[in-house]
């Protein structure tokens, strides 16, 4: 019997995705020595709905949902599930906080602003390391069970990371690219929206960064298929009772379609051969950008895939 | 002084008694099934099915289990219960049913597969030991009723003496493997059973893990994969753009010069 279903799946990937993207935009800008937070500030303003919309996808899914304030009645280290309520509700709760600090700032002084901009930068590092609990916790929920594929490895939250930080930056390309468009289109009010919302009149991410981004993709895809095949030889050798037959369920059973199509294809080698095809080419021409939206649309579906392949083949 | 049931898988007939004695006394409704060839029915335990006799069938020989809560010392379920719904009452593990928000973890962590929700209360529910039986005295029904007495209730320690003779004398009977299951798995069951073979052949797992054991190992995959994230593409790709510009910068600087 199913237990999980489809809203648990998308969940799972959904609440990835906000945190990969934030974990990604943060490591991004830090490294770079970008000060003007445009990317975070994106990551943040696609993170919080997909981390919302996830939330309610979980809370319907309940046999209850009304008692879902059960849960925070407790903070039980041991329960992944426990911990993952305490998580989100953080990293969704600073976020959100972080975006009203970010909009406060239009309205005040420079001198106000740049105190205000110290608490903000401090809030942001606490948001990274809830961005990593939550991408790491969408892994340790299902490996902390009893069920065979999610359970007879330690390599599954790895998975899950790594998958988690791909389709984030690949949500980051397509959503600087839409935001670029934007930029040069005629939605005057939507425009004006994100101008409040960044601060600035200009909040286009530049095309070396898109560029950037792509790339850091390419190694992301080839850290996920390195510990997809670790995972894979675990589940191989694991002495736990059905871990064979799990794996087998994936490579030659019912789940071997979407799997091999949808993971394998989907969400590693097609993007990987795109990026690969475009690496350090000018991102302006309009062959490039094609290339790369499809990559990394094909990386985010990918990443669903892959949730509903591991979260159903569990419970088979 | 713990209690404990026996179930004894040699004196089992596979008449169900149990599982209608469960139904009685618990006031579950039954289930629509279809015939699926086998006297074998409902096909797994449910919300409202705690108690389930399991056929296998191999040359010459009918094996039967009676499939139910183990009621665990160390029990996944209720370690990974996130509202504290699951807890243990004595020996008995129940999960309050007007606490439980039916997420489900607990159908997933249980290594004999008992939890189920019930689409209907929206809960996980499971065999509850009787346990308004056993506090007034009385063995839990399916005990009760048992024709062959192949299920028993009553002091732990007393049925494993029990088990433990009965086993040896299986041995010396054509059962060359039998065995006494729960004794020790997870911290020590209260459903114990005296199997004729191995615990596999039973569908019982042979090592059954808590759920929860490997909880920091996970929590610590999780980590070093976005430790090791951090520094390969991110540290690796963007610290090479701020170096390009510092060095674009400096020759512009150079070339002003």
């Amino acid at each position: 019997m199913i237990a999980w279903g489809a809203p648990i799946w998308i969940y799972l990937w959904m609440a990835g995705m906000a945190g990969g993207a934030y974990f990604a935009a943060f490591l991004a800008e830090r490294f770079a020595g970008i000060v003007d937070r445009r990317l975070l500030r994106l990551a943040t303003y696609i993170g919080i709905p997909l981390a919302v919309v996830g939330v309610l996808l979980l809370v319907v899914d309940l046999g209850n949902p009304i008692r879902f304030w059960h849960l925070f009645t407790q903070f039980k280290v041991i329960s992944p599930m426990s911990m993952g309520t305490w998580i989100l509700l953080a990293w969704v709760g600073i976020a959100i906080i972080l975006a009203i600090l970010w909009w406060v700032e239009n309205f005040l002084t420079e001198d106000v602003a740049r105190s205000l901009r110290r608490t903000t930068e401090r809030l942001s590092w606490v948001n990274l390391v809830f961005a990593v609990l939550l991408i790491a916790y969408t892994g340790v929920l299902l490996s902390v069970s009893n069920q065979p594929l999610w359970a007879s490895t330690a390599l599954l939250p790895s998975l899950f990371v790594a998958s988690a930080v791909s389709t984030g930056v690949a949500m980051l390309v397509l959503a600087a690219t839409a935001a670029n468009t934007v930029s040069k289109g005629n939605l005057i009010e939507l425009r004006m929206a994100l101008d409040q919302l960044f601060g600035s009149k200009d909040w286009t991410i530049p095309s070396r960064t898109v560029a950037r981004l792509a790339e850091a993709d390419v190694i992301l895809i080839i850290v996920e298929m390195v510990v997809l095949i670790g995972y894979a030889i675990w589940l191989a050798v694991s002495s736990m009772a059905g871990a064979g037959e799990a794996l087998r369920l994936l490579t030659t059973g019912v789940l071997a379609a979407p799997f091999w199509v949808g993971v394998v294809l989907l969400a590693l080698l097609i993007p990987l051969g795109l990026d690969i095809a475009n690496w350090g080419k000018e991102i302006e021409t309009k062959t490039v950008r094609r290339a790369i939206i499809t990559s990394s649309t094909c990386v985010v579906l990918g990443g669903l895939i892959l949730r509903a392949v591991i979260v159903i083949g569990g419970q088979l | 002084m713990p209690k404990a049931r026996l179930i004894d898988v040699s004196k089992c007939m596979a008449c169900r008694a149990c599982q209608v004695a469960c139904k009685q006394w618990n006031e579950l409704p039954a289930e629509r099934t279809t015939q699926r060839g086998t006297y074998e029915n409902p096909p797994e335990l449910s919300g409202r099915t705690w108690i389930k006799v399991e056929f296998r069938e191999r040359p010459g020989e009918w094996l039967f289990r009676a499939h139910t809560c183990m009621h665990c010392t160390d029990a996944s379920c209720q370690k990974v219960c996130p509202t504290g719904a699951i807890s243990h009452q004595g020996e008995v593990v129940m999960i309050d049913q007007k606490w439980c928000i039916g997420c489900g973890y607990c159908v997933q962590a249980c290594p004999f597969n008992v939890p189920h929700k019930d689409e209907e209360t929206g809960t996980a529910r499971k065999c509850r030991f009787c346990i308004d039986r056993i506090t007034n005295g009385l063995a839990p029904a399916c005990a009760t009723t048992c024709p062959p007495g192949a299920i028993r209730f009553g002091e732990r320690e007393d049925l494993l003496v029990t088990a433990r003779q009965r086993v040896q004398a299986l041995k010396a009977n054509g059962s060359p493997n039998a065995t006494l299951y729960g004794e020790y798995e997870m911290g020590g069951l209260h459903t114990l059973y005296v199997l004729t073979d191995r615990p596999s052949v039973f569908g019982l797992p042979e090592a059954p893990q808590l759920a929860t054991t490997t909880v920091w190992a996970q929590w610590l995959s999780g980590a070093i994969a976005a430790g090791v994230i951090a520094v390969l593409p991110f540290w690796l790709l963007f610290r090479r753009r701020k170096q390009i510009e510092a060095e674009r910068e400096s020759r512009v600087e150079g070339g002003t010069r």
